[in-house]
This record gives structure tokens, sequence and C-alpha cells, in this order.
């Protein structure tokens, strides 16, 4: 394992660790209109993604997201550039690690592939799993600390892009799935339940799990859903990042519920049910992230 | 002999060779492929649609379902065209501009073919433009839009206006997808919102009857 990754699990068995928040509505703020591709970015205007690393450095997190969710040849092939994935994740992963210096990691950023898996959809797994890995030696070789697979549904899917991660040589992996509300409990998209998806990406090799994003969560359901996430993490490390409440329309833009303060003031209480990382998705801001600095450090 | 309810327990259940050999054995006995259709298959996919609104099935099982309803389907749209049958309501749906997300819009859309609409599925990223050209091409009955990323909700609401602007007769417009609300589809004029692929069908079925 090399040093710095090391560094960081030595760091996550002393103390919880602060990851930042939503970067797509950050790159929106600076001008990319909603549905371009982000990735692109990463190499057109560096010094606006380096801006969007820096505010959440400056705010205090100690984990760095590389803007490369939709990073794989499968999403960016969307936008008609499938041939840029290493340039483009490669970039990415070297402006986070500019900004992360010694003081935070890079965590090389993978969103789900955009489709269905055979057998119940149409994308056979072998491709997904090579664009997977594809990316994930691209983060790694532009300085990902880590590789981070995200908003995941399908535990078959995430299992295939934590095994990819591994097979490009990542020494840490971290897995999170998006959960909905249902009246049988949490679940995602597929109806797959905390303790199953995160045994299925246990099984692949994550070394921390965890849930991002998520439909009809309020805070308190992520009180819940933490502690159902760490019963199942079976020790290893349990990363949450909630979304800043629901998104509402106000005034042609959208705005989400959750201030800052409100925001900062669950992360307490995503420890106590045993999270060791908080962090923001959706509509959470480098003011969301300082506010639970503010609030760690305080306590 | 096979009875319709069978081929609806089949549809429903998501098995694929009974619903194929069952849909035959129908069409030997001598039913006609638009009761097949109406009474064997939209039933089924109803069940469906229901288990998933309740949370008794998730998306895996309504995708089974569905590929067994595409394998009778197979089987008796060529029959329903030499004989001249056409589905009662035209629907025209995608996702709004700007947004490439489809599995939200690709369940709904399979959700309604299964309930004997016919189905415009104009994909993703569409605008309001093609959304109304489409509603004007095919005369159709309602239009569906779906949205996944915060940022398009603006788009989403654009589109409503752009096609109640135009002012089709009966034409109803219905939203939905992970960021939309009631609240947010009424501020913006929609005459429906859906939480759930399965809440769509109902939600369709009953502004196209209202209306017909």
């Amino acid at each position: 394992m090399n040093a710095r990754t090391a560094a960081l699990l030595a760091q996550l068995a002393q103390r919880p660790l602060l990851c930042d928040g939503a970067t797509g509505t950050q790159l929106q703020g600076l001008g990319l209109a909603p549905g371009a591709c982000g990735e692109l970015w990463n190499t057109q205007f560096p010094e606006r993604v380096r801006s969007v690393h820096r505010r959440y450095f400056e705010a205090g997190a100690d984990l760095l997201t590389t803007n490369t969710f939709g990073g794989t040849a499968c999403v960016l092939e969307s936008h008609g550039v499938a041939g840029r994935v290493h340039e483009l994740s490669y970039a990415a992963a070297r402006l986070a690690r500019e900004i992360a210096g010694e003081r935070a990691w890079v965590l090389g950023d993978m969103g789900p592939f955009g489709g269905m898996l055979e057998p119940l959809g149409e994308t056979p797994v072998e491709t997904v799993a090579a664009a997977f890995r594809e990316q994930a030696e691209a983060l790694l070789a532009g300085g990902a600390d880590a590789i981070l697979v995200e908003t995941m549904s399908d535990p078959a899917e995430a299992a295939v892009a934590v095994r990819a991660a591994k097979a490009a040589g990542a020494d840490l992996v971290v897995a999170t799935f998006t959960f909905q509300k249902t009246t049988v409990g949490y679940r995602t998209m597929m109806g797959t339940t905390a303790a199953a998806a995160v045994a299925a990406a246990l099984e692949a090799g994550a070394d921390i799990v965890g849930a991002n994003c998520g439909t009809d969560l309020s805070l308190p359901d992520y009180e819940l859903l933490t502690a159902e996430l760490v019963a199942a993490a079976d020790g290893k490390p349990v990363i949450v990042q909630p979304n800043a409440g629901s998104p509402k329309l106000v005034d042609g833009q959208v705005s989400y519920a959750e201030s800052a303060a409100e925001f900062a003031e669950s992360a307490p209480r995503f420890l106590a049910a045993g999270a060791r990382i908080v962090g923001g998705c959706c509509g959470s801001t480098p003011a969301h992230i300082a506010a639970i600095a503010a609030r760690l450090t305080s306590t | 002999m096979a009875e319709l309810t069978e081929l609806t327990s089949a549809v429903a259940a998501g098995k694929r060779v009974d619903t194929i050999r069952i849909t035959q054995e129908l069409l030997a006995a001598g039913h006609s492929p638009q009761l097949i259709v109406e009474q064997g298959l939209v039933p089924g996919m109803a069940i469906v649609g229901d288990q998933f609104k309740r949370n008794e099935i998730f998306v895996p099982e309504m995708l089974i379902a569905a590929r067994a309803m595409k394998e009778a389907l197979k089987l008796l749209e060529p029959l329903l065209v030499a004989a001249g049958i056409k589905p009662k309501y035209t629907v025209i749906i995608g996702t709004v501009q700007g947004d490439l997300h489809d599995i939200g819009k690709n369940l709904v859309s399979m959700m309604w073919r299964g309930s004997g609409f016919a189905v415009v599925d104009l994909g993703t990223n569409v605008s309001p433009e093609r959304y109304l050209a489409a509603a004007q091409e095919h005369k159709a009955h309602l239009v569906g839009l779906s949205a996944l990323l915060t940022t398009t909700m603006p788009a989403m609401k654009e589109t409503v206006r752009v096609l109640k602007a135009a002012s089709l007769p009966n034409l109803k417009v219905v939203v939905g997808g992970a960021p939309i609300t009631q609240q947010f589809a009424d501020e913006i004029g929609a005459d429906g919102y859906a939480a759930d692929a399965g809440t769509a069908v109902e939600l369709a079925t009953r502004l196209l009857e209202s209306a017909a």
C-alpha cells in the first residue's frame, strides 16, 4: 500500500474524516450547462474545477472527490467522447491531487454506468467491468489515493466496479449506495436492503462502505440508515453523504431545504450511529462542509 | 383450455415461457388478439404496477414481467395490425432537455406499453419543441416528462409551458422523476405527477379516461 493511502487509514482509525460535498452543482454555479458533460471541464477549464476542490479543502474537507462521476466510457459515449476516458479522469485526479497536497486525500470518483446489467438489462458485465477498470486506472495514475464507487443501486454493478478498481491496483476502495424510503424500509431502486448492498460490496473487496444521495430520505432517515449500514459493515468503516434536503424550484432556481447549520447538526448523530466519514451529496456546498467541520471540532 | 386469467398470472409473475404458451393456446382457441391484450396482458401488468407501487416488488421483478409481456406482444401485434386494430390512446414520453438519464423514463414507457397504450419514446435530452412536434404529429393524448437531475427541473417547467401554450385539445401533461414532487407538478401547471412507474399507469389511465 502506498504511504499516503496508509496515512489515510491511520487517520481514519484516530478520528472521523470529513468528505466534500456536491461537485456538479458547484460547477453549474461556475457556468456548466445543465446536462452538459462536466468531465470535459477537467481539461477545458481546469482552474474552475480546481476552485471547487479548493473551496471544499478550505472548508475543512479531508477527502476531495474527483470530477469524474460520469467518466466511464459508457457515460461519456452519450456525449460523444467515449475515447477520452483516460485523459479526462487522469486530469481530474491531478487537479484534486494538486489541491489536496499533504493535508487531504483524493477519492477517484466512479458513478453508475447508466444502464442495466445483464441478465436484467442489455449490457454485458464484461463491457461494464472493462469500462470501470479503464477509469480506475486513469484515476490512480493521476494520483487518486482511493477509488470511490458511488450512487449505486444494483449490488451486482457495485461489485463489478469494486472488483475493477481493485484489479486496476487500488489499495483502498469505498462503495456507496443510494437508498429510498419504502414501506419495507430503506431499499435501493433494485429493492436491495442496506445489509444486502453492504454484503455485496464487501464480498467484492470494498474497504469502506456506505450511502450517498437518496430519494425521500430526511436527515433523521439517514441516521437510521447509518445504523443499518454499520450493523452490516462487519467492522469496516462506514461513510454517509446525504443530500441537503429535497430540492425545490424557487424563482426558476433549484434550492435545497436544509441550511448548512441544520445539515451540520446531524453530523454528530451520524457519528454516534457509527459512521466514520461524513460528507454531502446533492445540494451540499462548501458552506455545509465548513459547518460540519466547525461542529466536529467543537465537540 | 387456457384461460385469460392464467395469462394474467403468468405475466404478473414474469413467467416468459408460460406467457408465450398460454398466448398461443388462447389464439388457437379462437380468442381475439385484442381480447387477449385487454383482458390477459394488461391486467397482468396492472398487478405488477400495483405491487411495485406498494414496494412488494422492485425494478428487477418489473423488468422480468415486462419481458414476458413483450414476448406475448410479439405474437399478438402482427395480428392486431393485420386486423386494423389500433391502441385507444397514444402517449409521448421523454427525458427533458439537458438530462440524459433514461432508466426511470424507460420503466414508465414499458409500463404504459403494458397498459395497451401506443407509446412514442423520444429518448433523452428532448427539447420542448420536440415534445410539441411529436404530440402534434402523433395526435397524442398525453405527454410524460421525466427528469433525474435537479438542475433540469426548470427545463421541465418550460416544456409544460410550451405544451400548454399550444392548447392542443385534451392533451394531458404528466411529470415524474426522483427530484419531482406533487407540489412542483402543481406549481408548473402539469396535469399530474406520479412517484413511480406503477402510479404512472394509474395516473395516465385516470386522466385519459376522464378526458375521453
